[in-house]
């Protein structure tokens, strides 16, 4: 302790703002991980908690995947003498003038067994639900969405519907709380008949909620209601709904997960930058200390008891920064989630996870405490009389060189042996985690022989300032080793996701190119990926009558529960999609595949699907469907990207037999030779627009989407490269600091011997450009090693299909001037800080 | 709505004047409500918190009587509720089956058994409350001799949402003139037939009141027009014919 108020409180307050710099790295590392998670959380905890207030008193839900079920199950169910209670439900999210609204429809008549609808009791009518049957266009809504739309009982609410453009209206007004709280709510119940007629649904329900007479325990309840409706039915609690929307989403999580760490794992080099610049500096104090009977395990549990406070506070800070974070980006999440997954997110309020935060507590300090380990023993192994030899220690020793040279070059040697066996997921990574570790090892020794190429260069430039920045890199690597390390593994993940994000890219643009060829696409709502509505298949007849239309693919695409994953399937004419847009075919006869597809003796599956769910070609699928369960062999494996899951296509004709719904997300349109895309569009719009929900999309609307939802998928991840840019800048800036710092002496000199200031100014901005050069040239050269594991681990774990090496030219072109602004910005200060001290303290300094 | 479904609800008569017999009683209840069939026009009343009171007019119509019979019951006031239609289904040994039909969804929808004991449509009445059901089915009690009318316990032998319930008869023209219907938690409803009325033989209480003790609430229903036996086909009591809005 005492130790602590005789060395570390004085240290810290004498140099506070590295302090806060260093404390920084930590903030924005925790603060990154802690946004994103709770971002993540808010958004999955929000679609639970809908789940949960929707589901009421339900015990049970009997599903059949995207496509629902005839209404004709529901009396089996009932007739379970075990179910006490069977509502059915439509569930569907519609856009309104005041936003997402979640359309519920229920059974007015027996749902009251399930969900309680406790209404503003102002009226005696709106109670009447004789009145709410009777009239097609009723609307119960809840108090929230009704005073945030100005909405009172008997008010006109518009909606685009699978009848066209009509007007309902707000027959009562829900009391906040309950049910009414669910999809922040922003929820309207409608009777789930006149649901089925606007939505599309013909006769069929999306589920049934079921609640199990007294007594009868859940397990006995799936079991009979499995024996009263057949295997092809998925009967569970609410809750799984939740645990399948994670399911869907875990790509997303994992891909989030890895960049939050990655930008902690940057800030590290931070903190081990300042704790071995604090060592250097403090080398005289710790000689006394030792000289004075100071053990060397003491000075070391000093130093790392500072470090775990500095880790502590940078971890607080950070945990607020990413509550605050996490609000400005639930609703990002939300919107990207809804469009990528087609299931609409609302993100309420942020869901605090007190294990997350305790974690990102755990981990900021534990990071804190890890970076420090070094320095600290450096700390103790200080020799008493070498202490005040100034300058010696900021060289690295030949010993400690050829050592980390050594375990270097074992370390990339290794990553390169790696590459022969990284069909193991475990080498494979362990590979990755060699070469990172190889280039880290490697930093001082590279800096320091950047340092030395850079220095005719920068004596060329200014002779003086030139000359004496090049040397202050030369004799002090160990200060800016770290920096140059954390700008290095930034840089390099910058270049690897922007490289992804590049392959991805031409991957996605060369299947669009292929599977998304139709001129014109007739859709239910202007997002392509949204599955809320259906259109009747009978709507396909109309648009081959109009002129111009050359040929009409009717598409089916639904999300089934297969080997207790939710994959896409994806029905259509598969004899239309070989003439028009054949996939590329990675496994099985090009077209042996479309024949037996066709033929509804198999399935062609995508690449992803294979490889996200180690499917085998050849391997007999069993998919539970209302008819029964379909089993078909893989007969084919083809390049697509429909879904981030893996996709199943089948005949269109085995999708309408197997599940008894001929009903149609889009119709894909091929233009009769010399007709006019736009007429045509026009004349599909005249003839259908006004009597049913429907846009037509042209093949570049399509395109734009499907860029659009690309951009939003990385686009947090372009947010996570700034974050870590940033980090490596704070970096520079921390080690300009200490620059100064630790040559205020030598400044004062130069100053009085007759350097001007400007002059001095020039010297730190120098070196910190050539601190952004150095680890410009070894960021973007580790970028190409990372890069190359970043595209296998999109290849294996991630997206699952075969993406192309395309090193980012671009962005590392971009990256030059951005590190080079940056680095000069970062020496602004410290250059300021450099000639405006008093000249004659500079020269008592030390 | 068939009066007598209401009136009997659960229970009904017969029995010559001297027997003390419950089922006889019941029995002979039943014989002399007993037409082939039945047409009045209603309304009701339903008077909820605050003395609000909301009205609707409805046609009913009957063929047969008790466990075999049909009806359609159809709204006609007010307009918002003009068309919704209401087919029952009676049978001697078991549940009714019901169908509602919506002409602004166009499509009927069946009752589910399950969703019986709810209101029917913001009335004091239950869907169950609109069936006939035999005498049969039900067991009877004879708890107490009150001078001019006898009364019964009676308790459903099929699944119902009342466990019992107690009735009033008269003993001069074997009228029911109050029902009591309890569940599981206790007294729910209560039935009042008043305003008797002797049309071809049959005597009608031309009102009924309804009290849902539970919610505080009643519903009063009024018969116009009322017609026995006047000729009916049995095709006009299908889901086509509920279609139809015959």
């Amino acid at each position: 302790m005492m130790l602590w108020s005789l060395i570390s409180w004085p240290y810290a307050r004498k140099h506070l703002l590295r302090w806060m710099l260093t404390m920084a790295g930590i903030v924005l590392g925790v603060g990154v991980f802690v946004g994103m998670h709770t971002a993540n959380r808010s958004v999955l905890s929000a679609f639970q908690e809908t789940i949960d207030r929707i589901a009421g008193s339900t015990q049970l839900q009997v599903t059949a995947g995207e496509p629902g079920f005839d209404e004709d199950i529901l009396e089996k169910v009932q007739n379970v003498p075990e179910v006490r209670a069977a509502a059915p439900v439509i569930e569907a999210t519609v856009a309104t003038g005041s936003g997402n609204l979640l359309i519920l429809g229920v059974d007015m008549l027996g749902d009251r067994s399930l969900r309680n609808y406790d209404l503003e009791d102002t009226d005696a009518s709106i109670d009447d639900p004789l009145v709410f049957l009777a009239q097609a266009d009723s609307l119960l809504v809840t108090k929230t969405f009704a005073e945030k739309s100005g909405l009172r009982v008997n008010s006109r609410v518009p909606m685009r519907t699978m009848q066209g453009d009509l007007t309902f209206t707000v027959r009562g007004i829900m009391k906040p709380g309950g049910l009414a709280s669910a999809f922040g709510g922003d929820l309207a119940i409608m009777d789930i008949y006149a649901a089925q007629k606007f939505l599309g649904r013909g006769r069929k329900f999306d589920r049934i909620d079921v609640a199990l007479a007294d007594g009868v325990s859940l397990d006995e309840g799936i079991a009979k209601l499995r024996a009263a409706v057949g295997s092809g039915y998925e009967i569970a609690p609410p809750s799984s709904r939740g645990e399948q929307f994670e399911q869907t989403s875990r790509i997303y999580s994992l891909a989030s997960n890895i960049t939050s760490v990655f930008a902690l794992f940057i800030g590290m080099f931070i903190i081990y930058n300042t704790f071995a610049i604090a060592v250097t500096q403090r080398r005289s104090e710790i000689g006394i200390l030792r000289a004075l009977g100071a053990t060397r395990s003491q000075i070391r549990a000093l130093f790392l008891g500072e470090s775990a406070v500095a880790g502590l506070i940078g971890s607080t800070v950070g945990v607020l920064f990413g509550i605050v974070l996490a609000r400005a980006m639930a609703g990002y999440i939300g919107g990207m989630l809804t469009e990528v997954y087609g299931v609409a997110q609302r993100a309420g309020d942020v869901a605090l996870d007190p294990l997350l935060i305790g974690g990102a507590l755990a981990m900021g300090i534990a990071t804190s405490v890890v970076a420090a380990v070094i320095p600290s023993r450096a700390a103790a192994a200080v020799d008493p009389v070498k202490a005040l030899q100034k300058g010696r220690d900021q060289a690295v020793s030949e010993r400690e060189n050829r050592l980390r040279q050594w375990t270097a070059t074992l370390c990339a040697v290794a990553s390169a042996v790696t590459l022969a066996f990284n069909r193991t997921p475990l080498v494979f990574y362990a590979g990755f985690v060699l070469s990172v570790v190889a280039a880290v090892l490697l930093t001082p020794a590279l800096t320091l022989w950047l340092a030395r190429l850079l220095r005719p260069l920068l004596q060329w430039a200014r002779p003086v300032e030139g000359t004496l920045a090049a040397d202050s890199l030369i004799q002090g690597p160990k200060r800016t080793s770290g920096t140059v390390a954390a700008l290095m593994l930034s840089l390099a993940l910058v270049i690897s996701l922007s490289g992804l994000a590049r392959s991805s890219y031409e991957a996605i643009s060369d299947w669009t190119r292929i599977a998304l060829n139709p001129d014109l696409f007739v859709t239910t709502a202007q997002s392509v990926s949204a599955r809320t509505f259906v259109f009747p298949a009978s709507l396909g007849d109309g648009l081959r009558k109009i002129q111009g239309v050359g040929e009409v693919q009717s598409v089916r695409s639904v999300r089934v529960n297969v080997k207790g994953s939710p994959v896409m399937l994806l029905a259509l004419d598969i004899a239309s999609m070989e003439q028009h847009a054949k996939l590329p075919s990675v496994q099985g006869d090009p077209h042996e595949m479309y024949r037996l597809t066709a033929k509804g003796e198999g399935l062609m599956a995508s690449e992803n699907y294979m490889r996200l769910h180690g499917a085998k070609f050849g391997e007999v699928l069993d998919i539970p469907a209302p008819s029964g369960r379909l089993h078909l062999p893989i007969v084919g494996v083809v390049r697509d990207f429909s879904d981030q899951q893996g996709t199943l296509i089948i005949s269109r004709a085995a999708y309408v037999r197997t599940w008894n719904d001929d009903s149609v997300n889009v119709f894909r349109i091929y233009v009769a030779p010399g007709a006019q895309e736009a007429a045509v569009r026009q004349r599909i719009i005249d003839t259908f627009g006004k009597t049913q929900r429907l846009f037509v999309l042209t093949n570049g609307d399509v395109r734009r989407f499907i860029r659009r939802l690309t951009d939003q998928w990385f686009g947090l991840t372009y947010v996570q490269i700034a974050v870590a840019v940033l980090i490596a800048v704070l970096g520079v800036v921390n080690a300009l600091t200490v620059s100064i710092t630790d040559r205020r002496r030598e400044l004062g000199v130069l100053q009085a011997v007759g350097a001007l200031r400007q002059q001095v100014r020039h010297t730190v901005w120098m070196e910190a450009i050539a601190i952004g050069v150095i680890g410009l040239v070894l960021g973007l050269s580790l970028g190409v090693v990372t890069l190359y594991y970043a595209v296998g681990m999109a290849r294996r774990d991630f997206m699952g299909t075969e993406i192309g090496y395309s090193y980012p030219f671009d962005t590392a072109l971009v990256l030059v001037p951005v590190i080079l602004f940056a680095a000069f910005l970062a020496a602004i200060a410290p250059g300021e800080a450099a000639v405006k001290g008093s000249l004659v303290e500079a020269l008592e300094y030390e | 709505m068939n009066r007598r479904a209401v009136i009997t609800g659960l229970a009904l008569l017969a029995v010559p004047c001297l027997a003390q017999d419950p089922r006889q009683i019941m029995e002979e209840v039943q014989r002399r409500q007993r037409s082939d069939s039945q047409h009045y026009e209603g309304t009701l009343e339903v008077i909820g918190g605050g003395n609000r009171i909301a009205t609707k007019r409805w046609m009913y119509d009957r063929l047969g009587s008790f466990g075999a019979s049909k009806a359609i019951l159809r709204f006609v006031a007010p307009p918002e509720v003009k068309g919704v239609g209401l087919l029952i289904v009676n049978h001697a040994d078991k549940a009714s089956d019901q169908w509602m039909w919506r002409p602004n969804i166009g499509r009927e929808q069946r009752i589910a058994f399950q969703d019986r004991s709810t209101r029917f449509f913001g009335t004091d009445f239950s869907f169950e409350d609109l069936e006939e059901r035999d005498v049969a089915q039900y067991d009877f009690k004879l708890l107490s001799d009150e001078g001019a009318a006898w009364k019964l316990e009676s308790t459903p032998r099929k699944s119902s949402q009342y466990t019992h319930s107690y009735l009033w008869v008269k003993k001069d023209n074997y009228t029911v003139t109050r029902l009591e219907l309890f569940t599981k938690k206790g007294l729910m409803r209560t039935i009042d037939y008043r305003d008797f009325e002797l049309n071809k033989g049959v005597w009608t209480a031309r009102t009924t009141e309804i009290n849902d003790v539970t919610r505080n609430s009643r519903t009063i229903l009024k018969f116009d027009k009322l017609e026995y036996n006047s000729p009916m086909k049995d095709a006009d009591f299908t889901i086509d014919a509920l279609r139809r809005g015959v």
